[in-house]
């Protein structure tokens, strides 16, 4: 039989952003600012924690970056920048009050059915750098409902003392206490830091945890994928007990422009969350 | 060979008087020359089309998804609108393995999240293909890769016979097409069997792959396999081979200014992913950084990742990589020496 071309339906507002306002600017290093936005033409923006945007500025263009705050019942959603391309440089250059377009909320994320699958169980969060932005959307939403789970560890690894983001929200989840750990570490220490030095794998010897109870969700620089699974592995956690969430190009966000297609995975629709078990085979997403 | 009953059978100069009578409703692309070359391009009377098929140097894949397409447009002030543009077209004589780059096409854009600009060329095109009585040279391998028939992809199909042609209806568009603009006469339904035996004839031996239907479990099974390292350190990474493909489909998207700063807009440009930087994310980090990697990125797409997806080989046997590439790179070279036909 033929194929025919069947007109299927048509989205007029795929590749047209909407507005946000920046409420609020704050410098977290050199290199990275925290920007609350609202949402200007619906009440909620919808996501579930690890989703992205994309994000744009008029006449700069558009690039994919993390949803940094919990889901929400307001207009309001946060982010964290680091100026390293032409339109994460711009952005730093805004101000309180001005306008971006955004479009998403894009990829799977942690979904409620993963997350049901984290009921009372232990949490544990292996963050580097960076990696703090997408999963503070998680840990955001999971730190207020701790009676929820068993336990929840997060361990944070930063270059020095000064690559530290959200370092005020830091120093509250230290003092919370109870079912509620943060461990840190750096690279490499300075004057002002007396805690640990090392890279972020130092720190998983120092929980105590049942790897078949325990969840692990684990984001970073590229490098730190393989010896952070490579530890978890050795301290026998199933597999599917280990979550990813991984950063790769992206130009459409839908599935299209194929940057961030890894063998045969489109990062930007099948992800950016991944569980290990169904990708562990995918040589160029790991 | 796949092809159903014609309808209807048409003279060819009755052909081409429809083709006049359609370029005061449409526009009209086919097979035609400039200077020495052919090419699909717009033509303004039917005299110039070319009926004798040669390959092109692209594919007609650029009037659904052009190299170059504004999505957006904007004003410095903030107010941004879709751009959404779509003219009616009749793209005349585009050969199987262009029509099955169609159907690939169509599903990439159409599937999941509709693609506005694509689908409103497609809404507002009809395309008329003609079937290939040979096999147009020697970097040609459709019939490896079950291309050589079109499996869709087109409203109407034209057979070669004697003195015209006789005319598959696929669509409604079709249809409509021929009641509009074409003069006809019933067909007997048998008059495509000569056609047949001509094309059986001239394509000879010519089998497809013996594996085809198992390509990417083959492909799963040799992502080490030495060939990728033997083609990939040839390649210059240059991207000529996905330029010219009826059935890549990736893009690259970028926000360009008018000289006044007064109106931007954000355009859509053909990518590739042989190119260096196409994995490359603002950290430095370049997830296919080498030209082998990439390579095996690519022919996996048409062979493995993308075949699971679109239930057909994804390279459509064109030739159009092979001719257009400096360091003699060939998928179908690729694929038999990791098995495709032994």
């Amino acid at each position: 039989m033929r194929t025919k071309l069947n007109l299927r339906e048509s989205d007029p507002k795929l590749y047209l952003p909407e507005r946000a306002k920046i409420l609020k600017i704050k410098d977290f290093t050199e290199n990275e600012k925290f920007f609350e936005l609202a949402l200007l033409d619906r009440p909620k923006l919808g996501h579930v924690p690890g989703q992205f945007l994309q994000v744009s500025v008029l006449g700069i263009g558009e690039a994919p970056i993390s949803i940094s705050s919990a889901p929400a019942e307001h207009n309001r959603f946060d982010m964290c920048v680091r100026a390293i391309g032409d339109v994460t440089k711009k952005l730093h250059t805004l101000n309180v009050g001005d306008i971006v377009y955004i479009r998403g909320p894009f990829g799977n994320g942690f979904a409620e059915k993963t997350l049901s699958t984290m009921l009372g169980k232990h949490l544990l969060f292996i963050v580097g750098g960076l990696g703090y932005a997408p999963l503070r959307s998680l840990i955001n939403k999971v730190v207020p409902e701790r009676d929820k789970y068993k336990k929840i560890s997060v361990l944070y690894g930063c270059r020095t003392s000064k690559d530290r983001m959200y370092a005020h929200e830091l120093d509250e989840l230290s003092k919370i206490g109870g079912n509620v750990e943060l461990l840190e570490t750096v690279d490499k220490a300075d004057e002002n830091w007396t805690g640990s030095c090392g890279v972020i794998t130092t720190l998983i010897p120092k929980i105590d945890f049942n790897p078949n109870e325990t969840i692990a969700m684990v984001v970073g620089p590229p490098i730190m994928y393989k010896f952070v699974l490579k530890a978890l592995l050795e301290k026998n956690m199933p597999k599917e007990n280990i979550y990813i969430d991984l950063e790769r190009r992206m130009k459409c966000g839908v599935g299209k422009c194929g940057h961030c297609q890894m063998e045969g995975i489109y990062v930007c629709q099948e992800g950016p969350v991944f569980n290990y078990a169904e990708v562990e085979k995918n040589e160029e997403l790991l | 060979m796949s092809a159903q009953t014609p309808e209807f059978v048409i003279t060819k100069k009755d052909l081409l008087q429809g083709l006049d009578k359609a370029l005061a409703d449409y526009q009209v692309a086919a097979l035609t020359k400039k200077d020495d070359r052919v090419l699909y391009d717009i033509i303004k009377s039917p005299t110039e089309v070319v009926f004798d098929y040669q390959p092109t140097v692209l594919s007609p894949k650029k009037f659904f998804f052009p190299q170059d397409e504004t999505i957006l447009e904007y004003t410095a002030d903030g107010k941004i609108s879709a751009k959404i543009e779509a003219k009616p077209t009749v793209l005349f004589g585009i050969r199987p393995c262009d029509l099955n780059g169609f159907k690939i096409l169509h599903e990439a854009f159409a599937d999941d999240h509709g693609d506005p600009n694509y689908l409103a060329k497609v809404e507002q095109t009809v395309v008329i293909g003609i079937d290939c009585e040979k096999i147009c040279d020697k970097d040609a391998f459709c019939f490896k890769v079950g291309s050589q028939d079109a499996t869709g992809g087109f409203d109407l199909m034209l057979y070669e016979i004697a003195d015209g042609y006789a005319i598959e209806i696929a669509t409604d568009k079709g249809s409509q097409f021929i009641s509009k603009y074409l003069t006809t006469s019933k067909a007997n339904g048998d008059e495509i069997t000569s056609c047949q035996a001509k094309k059986a004839a001239n394509f000879g031996q010519e089998k497809p792959f013996k594996n085809l239907a198992k390509l990417p479990e083959l492909f799963e099974q040799n992502k080490h396999h030495a060939v990728w390292d033997q083609e990939g350190s040839r390649c210059l990474s240059c991207g000529s081979c996905i330029m010219v493909c009826p059935t890549c489909y990736c893009f690259d998207v970028g926000d360009e200014w008018q000289l006044n700063l007064k109106k931007g807009e954000r355009v859509r440009k053909w990518d590739a992913c042989m190119v260096t930087p196409f994995a490359a994310v603002g950290s430095g980090e370049n997830f296919r950084h080498t030209a082998t990697y990439r390579l095996h990125h690519r022919i996996n797409r048409k062979f493995n990742f993308l075949m699971k997806k679109h239930n057909q080989a994804v390279c459509v046997g064109c030739g159009r990589c092979v001719r257009a590439c400096l360091a003699d790179i060939s998928p179908k070279r690729i694929a038999e020496a990791i098995g495709a036909d032994s």
